[in-house]
C-alpha cells in the first residue's frame, strides 16, 4: 500500500515523536545506508578503551627485551629494556617488571605485539592520536568522527538514559588542546554523537546533574514551569517539527539529569575497599568509573592516562623512572577492572582495549632508516639516569591488549624482533584492522557509510581493513 | 576559574529502521519519465530519448561503479567509461548483450542478493530498483551510446542575464514578490500570512544585526504610523555598521573557514583573516572586491587560500594549494572539487586534471598529479575550472592570481554571483533557492528569481547590504514561516516553495541576547576589531614537572615587584587575576578581586610613594585539577611634565609559593629564593581572551562582547558553532539531546542567568509584574497573556526571590517561541 506524501509525513512525525532521531539529527546533508547493518551478529555490547596517551614503549611494558641495568657510562646502543621481565599467565610470555597484575589477566585476553602505527611523516603525537581514534590521518576535506561517535551513532547507548560515548581523563586546556579537540569530535555525524567529557572522574557527577546549587525539587519545578508556559503560550497547538524536536530533547535531558542512572557517575557510591583498589590516581579512578558506566548502559568509554606534551607516557627524558611511575598508575586498576568485569559476568560482552598511538625506542626515531628533525638528543654513553630510557618515537612495533567481547582468551598475535630495531616481524597489524575488529565485535558492518558532500565515507578509509580473524574465538 | 567542561553525547533510541526509507536516495523523476516514454514508443523509440537514457546510465556508472571499473582502475579488467570498454567487457567476457538484458552478466550481478560474493556494486548499497531498471531498459533497447564528448552531469550555465518580469498581477510590485507571485500562481500556492509589526521587528533585527529590539524601540515602532516605517528600520539596521559586521562575521567565518583558534596555529601553519574580514563588513565592501582580495590576497586576506598546513606528510589531495582550490570552489563557486582532488569526480563533471590545474594556479612550482595518493607522472597545467571564462596563462604565481581575480569576478561568471545570493537568501529565508547551497548545479525552485537576484546584485555593484535590503523589504520575507514538516522535505530536490522556513536561533545570537538582556556572557574576546593591545602578560608561578612548564596547580602564590619612582602627579592601576587576588603597595591593601572578569581602574593614592615601592600580590588558583591561572597588571603613572610611566606584569616580577609573616609586602625582604614568573599568556592569550575593558581609556567600551569575537567554547559548540577546520555552509538546525543537556546545566549559562536575575530583581523591587512584562517584551516582543501572567506570578510567589526569576528567564530562553525565528 503506497502512502501518499501527506500520510508519509504524518507517520514520520509520529515516528519522530516516538523518539527516533537516527539520521535526522546531525548535519543536513547526511544520507546513508542502513538496511541490514544491525542484523550482524555481535559478541560485544560495550567498549572500554584504556588509552596510554603519549606513546607507551613496548619494550618497557608488554614486549620486554634483554634487560640492561643502569651503569654509568654504558653504551646507549646496548640498552634494549630498562626493566627485567616477569612471567604472565601465558606460557613463555613475559611482561616488563611492574605489570604483574595485568600479567595476571592475560588468560582472559589476547596480546598483540605487532601493531604498526602509520607512517605520517614526522611522528607527532596529536597527529597520530587523531589517526588512531578516527582512522583517517589529518587533514581531511571532511571532518571524520571519533570511533566512539561512530558507535554512538550506529548503536546508541544500551540504556536509554545513558550518554553513549564518554571520554574520561583528558583536559583540553593543556598544550596542543586544539589538536586534541579536533579528533574528540563526532565530525560530520553531528555534535549529538560527540563525547561526554569528564576530565576528572572524582567530580564526574557534576556534569550529569542539575546545575550547581539546584536541588532536585527546584529542578523539577523549573521543568514544570517550562512545560506550562509552552502550553499556555501561542505555540501550544503548533505541531511544527522543529518545535517538537526541541521539546522532546528538553524532556529527555531533564529525565537524564535526575535519573538514578546518573548515579553511575558518582564514585563515592562505591564501597571503600573497592574504591581503594582503583585509587592510584585519576586514571585508576577512571577505570572504576568505566566499570560503573558499563554496568549502567554506556556504549563506548575511553579512559586515558591523559596526553599533556612531555608528560605521562610521553617520556623525552627520565624514561626509566617515569615508566616505573606510569606502570604503578595503570597496573592494579586495569587488573581490578578486568577481574571485576569477569566476576560480574560482564567481560564476555564488554570489549576492553589497551593501546597507545605509537611506541618508543632509545635510539630509533620513526622508521629505522629515516632522518627526522627535532629528535631527542641521545648521547652515545648513558652517564645519568635522565638519559636512561626510551625517549624517541617508534612506530614499527607496538603492543596492544584486547580482553572480553568475544576475543580469544590467552593468545598472542605477532612478535617483534629481539634486536634493534624492535619492529614487528610477523603478522603486522594496522589501525584499519583494529577499527574493523572493534566494529566486528559490535556487529557494525564494514559497509557502514554516510554520504558527505556526495562522497561515501566509511568507518575506515574506503571501508578498508579486514577484521583480525584470530582475535576472535 | 570558570569550570566549563561540558561535551555531551546523544542518547539514541534505536528505532524501527525498516520504517526509515527516508534515507534512500530520492527517485529521479526525469529518469522515470524517460523509461516510461521509451517503453511507450517501443521499437520506434527515438534516439533523443535513448541518448538521454544512456546519459543517465553512464551517470549511474560514474557514481557507483567507476571507483573500481574505469580506465584508471580496471577491476576484473572491466572499464565502463568508454563505449569500446563497455562492449569489450572484463576478463570473463562481455558484461552485456545489446538487446537482451536478461542474458547480460551485468544485470545478473546487479540483481544478486547482497550476501552473494559476485553481487555488484561490491561496496556500499545495491543500486536502487529504478537504477537497475534503467540499465536493463537501456540494454534491451540496444545499448545506444550517445557521443562520448558529453557532460554526464548537469552543469548550471555560467552566463547571467536579468530575466524579464512576469506580468504584473496588480498586487505585488516588489521585484522579489513579483517572481514569487508568479511562482505561487503556477503552483497554486496561497500567500502565507504576513508578520505583525512586532514579529517583523524581531525577525529583521535578528537577521541584520543579530540583536533584539529593545522594548522602547518596539513600542515606538508599533506606535509609528508611517507606512514606510519597515523600510526605515531596515535602513537603520543596515546603517549600524558595528553590529551588522559583528553579526555577519559568524556567517563569513563559517564560510571562509576563519577562526581565532584551532589546529595549525601552534606551528604557524594557519593564518587568520579576521581584521580584513571585519573591516570589509564594517565598510560594506563590495562582494567583488572581497573576492578579489581573497583570490589575489594581500597579507591580511591571504589566510583563506593559505589553508591549514599540518606538520608532517600530508595526503597530496590536502596540500595547501589543493585546499585553496577546494575551498574557493565550495565557498565561492558552489561546486565540489574535493572528489576530483583524488580521482575524476564521481558526482560531477570535474576531473583530476581540472582540480590539479586549479590548484596549480596557487602553486609556486608545477604540481605533479596524484591519483588516490599515487604519483601519475603528469604535471598539471594551471587553469581555472571554468576555462571558458578565461585562461590563466601568466608564468609567476602573483601574476596568475591577478588573472584569476579578474576571471572569477567577471560579469560572465554568473556562478559566482548566483552562489552568493543563494547563500544570503538561505540565511534569511531558511532554505536556499538552490537547496544544497554548495552545489549550484542542483535545480533552483525558481531559476528566474535566482537569476534576478544575481543579475541585480551585479548591476548594483555587488553590495551585500543592497542585497539584504532587497530581500528583507519583500512581502515574502515579511511573511509567517511555513512548517515544511521535516528536514527531509526541505532538502528534497523536488521542493515546492511556500514561504520562509523557520530558522533556529544561532549560538552567537543566543549568547548575545543573554548578554544584552540578562548578563554579559563574555568579557574577553579572541579577536578585537579595535586592536587594542597592552604589553602586560598573564603571569604566574612557573609550575614544572620534569623541568617543563605545566598548567598551574590549585594553590596560593605571592608576587613581588619593586619599583623606583620619581615624583608623580597621579597614578592609576588596573589589575585582575584568575581566580582571586589581594594587592598591596608597600604593605597597604589597595584592591582585591574574586572574579577575573570584574575590575575597574584604581587610584593607589598615598600608598604609592616617590622612591622605592613594593607591589605585592597574593593570588589563588582554585579548582580540583591543574588549570590556567594568571595575574594581569598595568599601572600608568602621570609625571608632572606630562610624561607617563607604564608598569606591566612582565618578566621583571618575582613569585614564590611560600612567605613568612607580612614583611614580604615590603621593599625590604629577603627574596633571594623567589623565582622569575612564567608568562602563561600575553594580553591576547587565547584562554581568557582579550579583556577589552582592561584599558584606562575605555570610555566607549561596549557593555558586553559579542560572541562572534570569541573562540568556540562548550556552550557555543553545544548550540551549533562549528569548528572551522573545514568550510561550513550550513549549521544544524535541529535540537538534540546534547544541546539540551547543555541548556539544562551548562555552568556558564547557569551562572550568567543567576547573576542577571539578581540584577532584575534589584531593579524591580516589589514590582514583579512589571518585571515579567518587561522580560517578555524584550525577549519575545509582547507582553504575557493573562494566563501566562497568572502562572508566572504564582511561580514567583511560591519561592520569591532571584532563583525563581532565574527559572523564569531560563524557561523563556528555552521556549520554542524564543528559539525559532
Amino acid at each position: 500500500m503506497e502512502l501518499t506524501r501527506r500520510e508519509f509525513i504524518g507517520k514520520m512525525r509520529l515516528a519522530t515523536l516516538a523518539g527516533l532521531s537516527t539520521g535526522v539529527s546531525g548535519l543536513p546533508f547526511l544520507a546513508g545506508c542502513k538496511t541490514g547493518r544491525h542484523s550482524l551478529p555481535s559478541t560485544a555490547d560495550s567498549v572500554i578503551l584504556l588509552w596510554m596517551a603519549g606513546g607507551m614503549a613496548h619494550t618497557e611494558t608488554f614486549d620486554p627485551k634483554k634487560y640492561s641495568p643502569f651503569v654509568k657510562g654504558m653504551d646507549s646502543a646496548s640498552v634494549f629494556s630498562t626493566f627485567p621481565s616477569i612471567p604472565t599467565r601465558l606460557d613463555g610470555i613475559r611482561f616488563s617488571e611492574g605489570l604483574e597484575r595485568i600479567a595476571d589477566t592475560m588468560h582472559l585476553g589476547t596480546l598483540i605485539r605487532s601493531y604498526r602505527a602509520a607512517d605520517l611523516g614526522f611522528i607527532l603525537h596529536t597527529r597520530h592520536q587523531y589517526h588512531w581514534h578516527t582512522c583517517y590521518p589529518p587533514p581531511q576535506s571532511i571532518q571524520p568522527p571519533h570511533i566512539g561517535a561512530w558507535i554512538a551513532k550506529e548503536l546508541g547507548p544500551k540504556q536509554e538514559v545513558m550518554p553513549a560515548f564518554i571520554d574520561i581523563g583528558q583536559r583540553f586546556t593543556v598544550g596542543e588542546g586544539e589538536e586534541l579537540k579536533a579528533f574528540h569530535s563526532a565530525g560530520f555525524l553531528g555534535s549529538e554523537f560527540g563525547p561526554f567529557s569528564i576530565p576528572d572522574p572524582v567530580n564526574g557527577l557534576e556534569s550529569i546533574s542539575p546545575p550547581a546549587g539546584m536541588d532536585l525539587a527546584h529542578f523539577e519545578r523549573r521543568q514544570k514551569l517550562y512545560r506550562e508556559l509552552v502550553k499556555a503560550g501561542p505555540l501550544a497547538n503548533a505541531h511544527e517539527y522543529q518545535q517538537e524536536s526541541l521539546m522532546r530533547s528538553m524532556e529527555r535531558s531533564y529525565a537524564l539529569l535526575k535519573s538514578p542512572e546518573a548515579k553511575a557517575f558518582d564514585l563515592h557510591e562505591e564501597p571503600k575497599e573497592i574504591y581503594d583498589q582503583y585509587n592510584t590516581g585519576r586514571f585508576g579512578l577512571g577505570c572504576l568509573m568505566a566499570r560503573r558506566l558499563v554496568e549502567r548502559g554506556a556504549r563506548f568509554i575511553s579512559v586515558t592516562t591523559e596526553y599533556e606534551p612531555f608528560l605521562g607516557w610521553d617520556t623525552h627524558e627520565n624514561g626509566h623512572t617515569r615508566a616505573l611511575e606510569m606502570k604503578k598508575q595503570v597496573d592494579q586498576p586495569i587488573h581490578q577492572l578486568i577481574t571485576e568485569l569477569h566476576e560480574r559476568g560482564l567481560l564476555d560482552r564488554t570489549l576492553v582495549i589497551l593501546a597507545s598511538e605509537f611506541s618508543r625506542d632509545m635510539l630509533i626515531e620513526g622508521r629505522p632508516d629515516q632522518k627526522v628533525l627535532d629528535q631527542v638528543d641521545v648521547p652515545e654513553k648513558v652517564e645519568e639516569l635522565v638519559h636512561y630510557g626510551m625517549h624517541r618515537h617508534f612506530t614499527e612495533g607496538c603492543s596492544m591488549i584486547f580482553w572480553g567481547g568475544g576475543v580469544k582468551k590467552g593468545q598472542v598475535i605477532g612478535e617483534t624482533a629481539p634486536e634493534r630495531p624492535f619492529s614487528a616481524i610477523t603478522e603486522p597489524i594496522v589501525i584499519d584492522q583494529v577499527h574493523q575488529s572493534i566494529y566486528h565485535a559490535l556487529g557494525i558492518s564494514p559497509d557502514t557509510h554516510y554520504e558527505v558532500e556526495g562522497r561515501p565515507v566509511y568507518t575506515t578509509p574506503d571501508g578498508q581493513g579486514k577484521y583480525i580473524r584470530e582475535l576472535f574465538s | 576559574m570558570i569550570n566549563r567542561i561540558l561535551f555531551l553525547a546523544n542518547l539514541l533510541l534505536i528505532g524501527t529502521l525498516s520504517f526509515l526509507r527516508l534515507e534512500e536516495k530520492p527517485e529521479d523523476p526525469e529518469l522515470t519519465r524517460i523509461i516510461r516514454d521509451i517503453k511507450k514508443q517501443g521499437k520506434k523509440a527515438d534516439t533523443a530519448l535513448l541518448g538521454a537514457l544512456n546519459i543517465k546510465v553512464r551517470a549511474i556508472w560514474t557514481n557507483r561503479c567507476f571507483q573500481c571499473h574505469s580506465s584508471e582502475k580496471r577491476k576484473g579488467m572491466l572499464a565502463l567509461d568508454t563505449y569500446e570498454a563497455v562492449l569489450a567487457g572484463g576478463e570473463e567476457g562481455p558484461v552485456l548483450v545489446p538487446g537482451n538484458a536478461s542474458k547480460s552478466e551485468m544485470i545478473r550481478r546487479l540483481r544478486l542478493p547482497r550476501s552473494n560474493r559476485e553481487a555488484m556494486p561490491k561496496k556500499g548499497q545495491a543500486l536502487s530498483p529504478e537504477q537497475v531498471k534503467a540499465i536493463e531498459t537501456w540494454i534491451d533497447f540496444g545499448a545506444y551510446w550517445k557521443d562520448s564528448a558529453v557532460q554526464l552531469f548537469y552543469e548550471a550555465p555560467l552566463s547571467l542575464e536579468k530575466p524579464i518580469f512576469p506580468e504584473y498581477d496588480g498586487g505585488h510590485s516588489h521585484p522579489v514578490d513579483r517572481f514569487t507571485a508568479s511562482y505561487f500562481k503556477t503552483y497554486k500556492i496561497k500567500w502565507p500570512k504576513s508578520l505583525s509589526d512586532a514579529e517583523f521587528l524581531r525577525k529583521v533585527h535578528l537577521d541584520i544585526t543579530g540583536l533584539l529590539p529593545s522594548p522602547d524601540s518596539l513600542a515606538a515602532f508599533l506606535a509609528n504610523e508611517d507606512p514606510d516605517k519597515r523600510n526605515h528600520i531596515i535602513n537603520r539596521l543596515l546603517a549600524d555598521q558595528e553590529n551588522y559586521a559583528l553579526h555577519w562575521l559568524s556567517f563569513w567565518n563559517d564560510l571562509l573557514r576563519n577562526d581565532y583558534s584551532g589546529t595549525g596555529f601552534i606551528t604557524g601553519g594557519r593564518k587568520q583573516i579576521s581584521s580584513w574580514l571585519y573591516s570589509s563588513l564594517y565598510e560594506d565592501s563590495s562582494y567583488t572586491r572581497m573576492v578579489k582580495s581573497l583570490v589575489n590576497p594581500h597579507p591580511a586576506s591571504e589566510g583563506f587560500i593559505a589553508g591549514i598546513q599540518w606538520r608532517g606528510e600530508v595526503n597530496s589531495s590536502q596540500r595547501v594549494e589543493m585546499q585553496a582550490a577546494q575551498n574557493i570552489s565550495q565557498s565561492l563557486l558552489g561546486t565540489n572539487l574535493k572528489c576530483a582532488s583524488c580521482h575524476n569526480s564521481f558526482v560531477n563533471n570535474l576531473s583530476l586534471a581540472q582540480s590539479y590545474g586549479f590548484a596549480s594556479v596557487f602553486s609556486k612550482l608545477p604540481l605533479e598529479m596524484y591519483r588516490c595518493d599515487v604519483a601519475t607522472g603528469t604535471i598539471a597545467e594551471p587553469a581555472f575550472i571554468y576555462p571558458q571564462l578565461g585562461p590563466i596563462t601568466a608564468d609567476s604565481l602573483p601574476d596568475r592570481l591577478v588573472q584569476l581575480a579578474e576571471v572569477m569576478t567577471s560579469a560572465q561568471n554568473g556562478r559566482l554571483y548566483r552562489t552568493l545570493v543563494n547563500r544570503i537568501w538561505a540565511r534569511l529565508m531558511g532554505r536556499g533557492i538552490v537547496g544544497k547551497v554548495d552545489d549550484m548545479d542542483q535545480k533552483p525552485w525558481s531559476q528566474e528569481l535566482l537569476d534576478y537576484l544575481a543579475a541585480d546584485f551585479v548591476e548594483k555593484g555587488t553590495g551585500l547590504k543592497d542585497l539584504i535590503r532587497l530581500i528583507t523589504s519583500s512581502k515574502i520575507y515579511q511573511s509567517r514561516s511555513i512548517d515544511y514538516g521535516s528536514e527531509e522535505e526541505i532538502r528534497n530536490s523536488d521542493f515546492i516553495f511556500r514561504g520562509p522556513a523557520k530558522k533556529r536561533i544561532q549560538a552567537e545570537q543566543m549568547a548575545d541576547i543573554l548578554s544584552e538582556v540578562i548578563q554579559p556572557v563574555y568579557s574577553g574576546v579572541s579577536f578585537d576589531p579595535g586592536a587594542y593591545h597592552v604589553p602586560a602578560a598573564w603571569i604566574w608561578y612557573p609550575e614544572k614537572e620534569f623541568d617543563r612548564i605545566v598548567l598551574p596547580r590549585p594553590d596560593t602564590v605571592y608576587f613581588r615587584k619593586i619599583l623606583n619612582l620619581p615624583a608623580m602627579a597621579r597614578a592609576e592601576l588596573l589589575v585582575t587575576a584568575d581566580d582571586e587576588y589581594e594587592l598591596f603597595i608597600n604593605g597597604k591593601p589597595v584592591t582585591s578581586g574574586k572574579d577575573y572578569r570584574y575590575f575597574q581602574p584604581v587610584d593607589p593614592g598615598e600608598a604609592l610613594i616617590k622612591g622605592k615601592n613594593c607591589i605585592a600580590v597574593k593570588a589563588i588558583n582554585k579548582g580540583y585539577l591543574a588549570n590556567p591561572a594568571g595575574l594581569l597588571f598595568h599601572m600608568r603613572i602621570h609625571l608632572p611634565d606630562k610624561d607617563t610611566l607604564q608598569i606591566y606584569s612582565d618578566t621583571s616580577w618575582l613569585v614564590s609559593k611560600t612567605v613568612s609573616g607580612e614583611s614580604w609586602k615590603q621593599v625590604k625582604y629577603k627574596d633571594r629564593d623567589w623565582v622569575k614568573i612564567h608568562r602563561y599568556g600575553r594580553y591576547s592569550s587565547s584562554h581568557w581572551g582579550m579583556l577589552r575593558h582592561f584599558n584606562f581609556d575605555a570610555k566607549e567600551q561596549p557593555p558586553f562582547s559579542r560572541a562572534s569575537l570569541v573562540s568556540a567554547d562548550p556552550f557555543l559548540k553545544a548550540l551549533g558553532r562549528p569548528t572551522r577546520e573545514n568550510v561550513t555552509t550550513a549549521r544544524s538546525q535541529e535540537a538534540g539531546l546534547l544541546q539540551a543537556i547543555a541548556l539544562q546545566n551548562d555552568p556558564l549559562l547557569h551562572q550568567r542567568v543567576r547573576e542577571g536575575s539578581a540584577n532584575w530583581v534589584n531593579k524591580y523591587q516589589g514590582k514583579e509584574s512589571d518585571m515579567i512584562d518587561r522580560l517578555y517584551l524584550h525577549l519575545l516582543g509582547r507582553i504575557p497573556s493573562a494566563k501566562e501572567k497568572t502562572k508566572l506570578m504564582e511561580y514567583y510567589k511560591g519561592h520569591p526571590g532571584k532563583e525563581s526569576v532565574a527559572d523564569i528567564i531560563w524557561a523563556l530562553l528555552m521556549s520554542p517561541e524564543f528559539q525559532m525565528i
